[in-house]
């Protein structure tokens, strides 16, 4: 995949292989993680955060992954080679590849990257998980730098 | 219907001294979200300067944890809901 920033001021995903849409495609499946729960659990009981906040999180987030699968789908049914995220898009994009290593982090512990880190010990499913996260957080460092600044 | 029972005057002092006394937003560290975002939020959320947003985004990476603002619960709650919207791990405390 070459991701190249665009005219406009997004960003165009140029897929070369079938492995591109693969990685797209395994975004609302890493996503898959009770975030608004994680996050209702720091408050305490007085703020009744379960009851008036958490279903609206829930229901944001939910929101951001389904958006960003129905235009990865969309452009792979229209027979596409790219995707472009826009402007307007961004915050969906990033709030969906957000969760996404928030869950890979919560089911693996990758924690913080370091130099050396063996990748080669883990076993082929986190080794697998651990491109995914690091390819998920190019792909924010790039929406920060070229499109949501 | 369930009955209500009226609030006694010593519940109502409770309440005000508790929604008076200051409240701290604190943002908590975590391996996941991006320094360059996290300052973004800080920014956004609270209209601060970039400096003072990195200088708080600083003390999460380094000390786990900052308080980012402090005053009123009902304030305070409203700026934790907008940093859970943008993902980032904050709570409440009282301040003291």
């Amino acid at each position: 995949m070459t991701i190249l920033p665009t005219l406009e001021g997004g960003l165009r995903l140029q897929m070369q292989v079938e492995r591109d849409w693969q990685v797209l495609m395994a975004l609302s499946f890493d996503a898959s993680h009770d975030l608004a729960g994680d996050l209702s659990g720091l408050m305490d009981e007085e703020s009744m955060w379960e009851d008036l906040i958490e279903p609206e999180l829930r229901a944001l987030f939910s929101h951001q992954v389904t958006q960003v699968e129905a235009q990865v789908r969309a452009a792979r049914k229209g027979g596409e080679s790219s995707i472009t995220i826009g402007a307007e898009d961004a915050d969906v994009w990033y709030g969906a590849l957000n969760q996404a290593r928030l869950a890979m982090e919560a089911n693996y512990q990758f924690g913080p990257t370091e130099e050396g880190k063996s990748i080669e010990s883990m076993e082929r499913g986190k080794q697998q998980a651990f491109f995914r996260e690091r390819f998920y957080c190019q792909l924010q460092s790039l929406l920060l730098e070229y499109v949501m600044e | 219907m369930m009955a209500v029972q009226a609030p006694s005057r010593k519940r109502q002092n409770q309440t005000t001294e508790e929604t008076a006394s200051p409240w701290q937003v604190v943002v908590l560290d975590d391996p996941v979200n991006l320094m360059a975002y996290v300052t973004r939020v800080i920014m956004r959320v609270f209209s601060y300067d970039q400096t003072r947003a990195e200088n708080l985004m600083m003390q999460v990476h380094q000390r786990g944890r900052a308080v980012v603002w402090s005053g009123g619960r009902e304030k305070a709650e409203m700026y934790v809901q907008q940093l859970h919207q943008a993902q980032l791990h904050a709570s409440l405390e009282r301040a003291g």
